[in-house]
């Protein structure tokens, strides 16, 4: 790629395994720092599900040097925010600041990852808290509530089939020596990618990390996730009854891994189906015939074999079996003739356009850096992701849509509003 | 430690990050165009801006600034609904236009596109915003979808809360008090949508700003061409200042599988030319604009009642409120909405020290950089808002001049002046029959409205 921001990229790994990727720009003068650890659900079991995602929380809840609420206040007083996410196979601290402040979060960072309080007074209210956060995007969101039962039945054995929030049950349950354990299996530098992007230079990065980061010790990262999801067998249905003035449906097929090559060929796929209103989903069932109100698919980049997942929000008085069956039809048509040439190259130059906008923020880059490093073990992926999907042929995506969209490897949720 | 201190000087010695320059015209038939090449991502972004926004709706007809910038791509005399959408996503551009914000005084149309494909682009961009077809077809597709997402939006407690609050806050008389409902887009017709296109998104009507990677000299040429082709029109005038509905009074909207209470709670704030703005976005930055506000420090780090509390200022053209926003189990709404009220109390009886202020200042200025300056698209929403509301580029570049010029005496004036504790108006949406008794507390006159009825407003 020509382009003078994608060039420049530094690395270096810490004594303690900690790997350091670091992109200098001075646009404006501000700094993403990202941290990506490799944990996530699938490193939970029945009982502490959630955890990964509670233990993002009570990050922020004080370490040994920097107290409860120190990090946030001492942060925002030097003009910096944060947030964090956790997923099902990474939980990634994301902090954006001007660039006086890069010596504060080094110092911040390096305290909480080394030395976190797990303060009992504290756990008991951030339970609370996710528990909030629980009733928002799940119990109150018809969405939320219908793809967590879809994943809860698609997978039967392996780690997704939890939601990463976790069940309530366990958010109420899980104790002290829980959290002090996951500690201890998770947040070791040697699970760990720090990403800097910015206005910086590379050696005062270096030099902060080796004297706040490096001297914290490695130690045994997560065991590996042993159980593999066995091939389904057959079509799974199942119905949400809520209140609602709409219905929706999920539909959902086993895919694998992001690794996988056929992984991108599904990117193609999903663009192909909804991505813009040429798309072939838009067009069907929300233009031409009054279907509809929303259809969108497609599947994350994934550590292990995941779920594709297909939303349509049927239009008012619309049955989702007649949906249903035209969503079959697309996928069929998928399989029954190659896609033709100018519609697969509208389908890549969309997926370069979204490419590129992520590139522009020092944020997006960071993002980008660190989650090809963590997912594929390479951020190089970054600046030649776009040959991948530039490779797929209309013969690939015959033959993936023959191999993954069948009945006996899909999945339906549908959320009937009840009483109607 | 030497590298920090250096950059540290560094940073002083630069000083506030600026809005690099842009040109100004204006075509022969009024439209003013401004231009902000920069070179780097080759990409270039457009936004068009057309006068009027919420403020052009007719009264009974809500919405129909909005449902005339979506059909704008679905059809134009050159090229049918089909062809444009596919040029479009064949190209990897994007298209949106529509509404910016709860109340916006512009309908705006943005367009981005890889840097070598101008020409097409701009094309597109031009024939969509400029020879719309409006087919009858097309009218009546978008307007049934329209009702349906009304529908589909009463699913949803946090989007709809804010259609409640509106249509509570400011009242059927007030240009922001009337969200589109079901009933709105059913009373619209194909010929509304053409006379309102016909009559606004006409040169003295339009601004147009690009940004990103692109050759002025001929962009300039390329776009006078282009935009020149519309009618001058005539510019939107101004609806003349509203005042909000009554205050004091409370809302309850009874959803009753709710199993968490929304809840809102405003007074009168301010539009985006008061000389009171830069201080009061520092002071509810300590109240509620930030994760160690006294609000989301009460409401969730201390009581664990909440995911998240809030306080936003409107920065409108017309004055808007200061609302207080959150949630909570429906258990503990009481708790919650009491400990809100008592947080803006001693917000109110208090102020803020030396040291809260000096914490805003850099927050403030540490994040501005990041969430005006850095994309192609936030500068040219930057530009688009300076010129739409007459700011001047001080606005920009002057930002952190003003922020050091709030004392902290102004700071704590500008809180006993905005942040009162009597004649609140409280929108709580929950499921009634578990709080309606409760929240009777607040005002025992309490009319209530059920998310089954169309529309936002009560009755």
């Amino acid at each position: 790629m020509s382009c003078a921001w994608a060039q420049d990229v530094q690395t270096a790994t810490l004594a303690n395994g900690m790997k350091v990727i670091i992109q200098e720009d001075h646009n404006i003068p501000n700094v993403a720092m990202y941290f990506f650890y490799r944990i996530g659900s699938r490193n939970e079991r029945p009982g502490i599900t959630g955890i990964s995602h509670f233990f993002e929380h009570m990050m922020f809840n004080g370490a040994k040097k920097y107290g409860p609420k120190q990090f946030d206040n001492e942060m925002e007083k030097a003009g910096g925010n944060n947030n964090a996410n956790t997923g099902q196979d990474l939980t990634t601290y994301t902090d954006w600041f001007p660039s006086t402040a890069l010596e504060l979060m080094f110092d911040m960072e390096a305290d909480r990852i080394r030395d976190l309080a797990i303060d009992p007074k504290m756990v008991q209210s951030e339970r609370e808290v996710v528990y909030s956060e629980r009733r928002s995007s799940v119990d109150n969101n018809n969405f939320g509530i219908l793809r967590e039962q879809l994943e809860a039945a698609a997978f039967t054995a392996h780690p997704y089939h939890w939601p990463v929030l976790g069940w309530p049950s366990d958010i109420e349950a899980w104790t002290q020596q829980d959290l002090k354990d996951y500690f201890a299996i998770g947040y070791a530098p040697n699970n760990c990618t720090m990403v800097v992007v910015g206005d910086v230079t590379a050696a005062g990065v270096m030099e902060l990390a080796k004297k706040y980061i490096e001297p914290i010790p490695a130690h045994e990262p997560p065991p590996p996730v042993r159980t593999k999801e066995p091939e389904q067998l057959g079509e799974r249905r199942l119905v949400v009854k809520k209140a609602a003035q709409l219905p929706i449906q999920m539909i959902a097929y086993h895919v694998p891994e992001a690794k996988n090559p056929d992984a991108t060929v599904l990117d193609v796929i999903s663009t192909l189906l909804s991505s813009g209103q040429s798309s072939r989903l838009y067009k069907r069932m929300i233009d031409e015939e009054p279907l509809a109100l929303s259809v969108n698919g497609g599947q994350g980049d994934s550590l292990d074999p995941t779920i594709m997942i297909f939303t349509i929000q049927p239009r008012n008085g619309v049955d989702p079996a007649r949906t249903e069956k035209v969503f079959y039809e697309e996928l069929d048509r998928l399989k029954s003739a190659p896609v033709p040439e100018r519609e697969l190259q509208k389908a890549k130059n969309q997926m370069l356009s979204l490419h590129y906008a992520r590139l522009e923020t020092i944020a997006g880059r960071a993002s980008l850096l660190g989650h090809f490093d963590a997912i594929f073990g390479d951020y190089r992926k970054t600046f030649t992701h776009d040959k991948d999907f530039q490779a797929v042929t209309a013969a690939d995506i015959q033959r993936v849509a023959k191999r993954y969209f069948t009945e006996k490897n899909r999945t339906v949720a549908t959320l009937i509003p009840e009483g109607k | 430690m030497r590298a920090a201190l250096l950059m540290f000087s560094m940073a002083l010695a630069f000083g506030q990050a600026k809005l690099p320059p842009y040109s100004k015209d204006v075509l022969p038939n009024g439209a003013q165009l401004f231009l902000l090449p920069r070179a780097g991502v080759p990409l270039v972004h457009f936004e068009v801006l057309i006068r009027g926004g919420v403020e052009s709706d007719p009264a009974d007809k809500a919405g129909l600034a909005s449902i005339t910038a979506a059909l704008l791509r679905r059809g134009t005399a050159k090229r049918s609904a089909e062809q444009f959408v596919e040029e479009l996503d064949y190209l990897g551009g994007s298209f949106n236009a529509g509404f910016f914000g709860a109340y916006p005084s512009a309908t705006t149309i943005t367009a981005q596109f890889l840097s070598k494909d101008f020409d097409a682009g701009l094309d597109l961009l031009a024939d969509a915003t400029l020879h719309p077809s409006f087919t009858e077809t097309e009218a009546r597709k978008i307007l049934a979808r329209s009702v349906d997402q009304m529908k589909a939006a009463k699913d949803n407690p946090q989007a709809s809360i804010g259609n409640y609050f509106r249509a509570e806050y400011f009242g059927k008389t007030h240009p922001y008090g009337v969200p589109p409902d079901e009933a709105s887009y059913q009373r619209m017709s194909r010929e509304d949508i053409a006379a309102y296109h016909a009559k606004y998104y006409c040169g003295r009507n339009m601004l147009i700003v690009v940004t990103g990677d692109f050759d002025a000299a001929q962009a300039k040429a390329k776009l006078a061409k282009a935009f020149g082709a519309a009618p001058a029109g005539e510019a939107f005038s101004w609806v003349k200042t509203s005042a909000p509905a009554r205050a004091g009074r409370v809302l309850l909207i009874d959803k009753p599988d709710a199993t968490q209470t929304y809840f809102q709670i405003a007074q009168p704030g301010i539009n985006i030319k008061s000389p009171d703005r830069t201080a009061l976005e520092l002071v509810n930055t300590l109240f509620g604009g930030r994760f160690t506000s006294m609000l989301n420090d009460e409401l969730r780090v201390n009581s664990g009642l909440t995911y998240g509390a809030g306080s936003r200022v409107d920065q409108d053209r017309l004055p808007g409120a200061i609302v207080i926003s959150t949630y909570t189990k429906t258990d503990t709404t009481i708790k919650a909405i009491d400990l809100a009220l008592d947080v803006l109390k001693r917000f109110h009886d208090n102020g803020i020290t030396a040291a809260q202020l000096a914490s805003a200042k850099a927050y403030v200025k540490g994040l501005y950089p990041t969430q005006s300056l850095e994309t192609m698209s936030q500068q040219a929403r930057l530009v688009g808002q300076i010129e739409l509301n007459g700011l001047g580029r001080d606005e920009a570049d002057g930002l952190f001049a003003r922020i050091d010029g709030v004392t902290l005496e102004k700071a704590n004036e500008t809180i006993r002046n905005y942040y009162q504790t009597g004649d609140l108006t409280m929108v709580i949406l929950g499921a009634g029959d578990k709080i309606r008794d409760q929240v009777k507390k607040y005002d025992p006159h309490l009319r209530e409205v059920s998310v089954k009825t169309p529309g936002w407003a009560v009755r």
